[in-house]
């Protein structure tokens, strides 16, 4: 799947986690932090790992991902590093 | 008799609950104490408390203008902050002062609020039984579950505070939690009481022009909290918005003075428990205590949760069926309105509230909590 496509996908299910006028005047790019540009609590980023994981399939595992991390790395966290993550697994196809 | 000694951070919401249950231990006979920052625990004590000092004014001054700073902050950065900005600073400016009125009060037993840790690690330390007043249910939960690096960092620095392996933020003694298994969940063990709020034995002396509430509107206390207060002008002109296209509705405002239609009463403090009997409903942050007042009232909520537990007790309204949630940060009036519309003439609202209420009449609250650390002294 090209890169543009993931990162539309994972545009368009942040949006449904954190709500479509919290990007009112946000430009979602590569290196939009989670916690510090749309302001994510921790509790919306398990309901995030949940829409990936149904878009994605089990190899895409969000809190798995974050709990290798710890608390500045998460502050840090960028759009564009769940995009590489999600493009370093193979996408689990319906067949 | 006994000795009872509470250990308070400088927030109203942590102190409240403690009031209501020093309030009933002080009528059984027992000798009760609150230890904190004075200024702030005077008013809301009954005249003549016993206060004793752990807190200066201008260390309690140094960490209200750190949590102005804190308001500013997002999404884990906020996390942060609490633990190394506020928590344990305050722990460390507390506890020569906590250590002093340990060693003058001679209490049986020490109830230390969850965030005030200064609590539990003088009671480590001298001996004394400790228990722990959960003012807010959100740590219950273990938030930091599916961040375990971060639950660790968490960890960490509480055994460094506290120089053991203990928990502090919870007594294996009792833990007082001042909500419901109906909102919280009831996977937990038998030392964690569920009293429901403790409303009793609190001063209200604020005034209030009864007159202006009318038996024949809708009313709504708006209240953002003692903490998020000034920040919230935004949201309190879009609830003026809102309201104003609601004739058949009276809004209070907890707020700094604002323009507001003559339907809108705009005060910067309310007597909110007594207010709380006259209302339809409640706008709220998300704060414990204003949300649990209202549903101890019957009261459906409108929550708009801004930041720390809050996101965790709207979830709790809302899957109760007591409210609807909005976002802080960007809800318009079309939004609130709509919102506002739901809880106040959709009856199912209201009857899950009241519902609420009656499993918060099922914990006891004060007299429960009382019973409780009674029987940790005998």
């Amino acid at each position: 799947m090209p890169e543009s496509n993931v990162l539309d996908e994972v545009v368009r299910l942040i949006v449904e986690v954190v709500g479509e006028d919290v990007l009112v005047g946000i430009e979602i790019t590569p290196a939009t932090t989670f916690s510090d540009d749309l302001g994510l609590e921790s509790i919306e980023f398990v309901a995030l790992a949940d829409r990936l994981r149904e878009r994605y399939g089990d190899k895409v595992d969000l809190v798995a991902f974050l709990g290798e991390m710890d608390i500045d790395q998460i502050m840090a966290m960028t759009v564009g590093r769940l995009v590489d993550h999600i493009e370093a697994r193979p996408v689990v196809s319906t067949g | 008799m006994s000795r009872f000694l509470f250990v308070v951070p400088p927030l109203t919401g942590h102190i409240n609950p403690t009031v209501g249950v020093g309030g009933e231990l002080t009528a059984r006979g027992h000798d009760v104490a609150w230890v904190g920052h004075p200024a702030t625990l005077e008013p809301l004590l009954p005249s003549g408390s016993r206060i004793l000092p752990a807190l200066d004014d201008r260390l309690e001054a140094d960490i209200g203008h750190a949590r102005q700073r804190w308001l500013e902050l997002k999404g884990i950065a906020v996390l942060k902050f609490l633990w190394e900005e506020f928590l344990i600073p305050l722990a460390h400016a507390m506890i020569p002062g906590v250590q002093d009125a340990v060693k003058q009060f001679q209490p049986d037993v020490l109830v230390a609020d969850q965030q005030a840790l200064a609590g539990p690690v003088v009671a480590i330390d001298l001996g004394v039984p400790w228990v722990t007043s959960a003012s807010t249910p959100a740590e219950l939960i273990r938030p930091l579950r599916t961040m375990p690096k971060v639950d660790e960092w968490v960890t960490a620095q509480l055994r460094e505070l506290s120089g053991s392996d203990v928990d502090i933020r919870f007594s294996g003694l009792l833990v007082l939690v001042f909500t419901s298994p109906l909102l919280v969940g009831d996977a937990f063990p038998p030392h964690y009481a569920f009293t429901g709020p403790a409303l009793a034995h609190r001063p209200e002396n604020t005034g209030f022009p009864w007159e202006w509430l009318s038996p024949e509107k809708r009313k709504v206390l708006v209240s953002l909290g003692t903490l998020n207060g000034a920040a919230g002008h935004r949201f309190f002109r879009e609830v003026i918005e809102a309201v104003t296209t609601m004739p058949d509705v009276q809004a209070v405002m907890v707020a700094p003075p604002l323009d507001a239609p003559h339907n809108v009463l705009v005060r910067e403090r309310v007597p909110q428990l007594a207010l709380m009997k006259h209302m339809d409903a409640v706008i709220s942050h998300g704060g414990h205590n204003t949300v649990c007042e209202a549903l101890a009232h019957g009261l459906p909520l409108v929550v708009a949760p801004i930041r720390d537990d809050q996101p965790i007790i709207a979830d709790q309204v809302v899957s109760a069926g007591a409210g609807m949630r909005l976002k802080y940060q960007r809800a318009r009036a079309g939004d609130i309105h709509a919102a506002l519309n739901g809880v106040l003439y959709d009856p199912d609202f209201a009857a899950c509230a009241r519902r609420v209420r009656e499993s918060f009449r099922l914990g006891g609250g004060a007299p429960a909590a009382a019973d409780r650390l009674e029987a940790v002294v005998a």
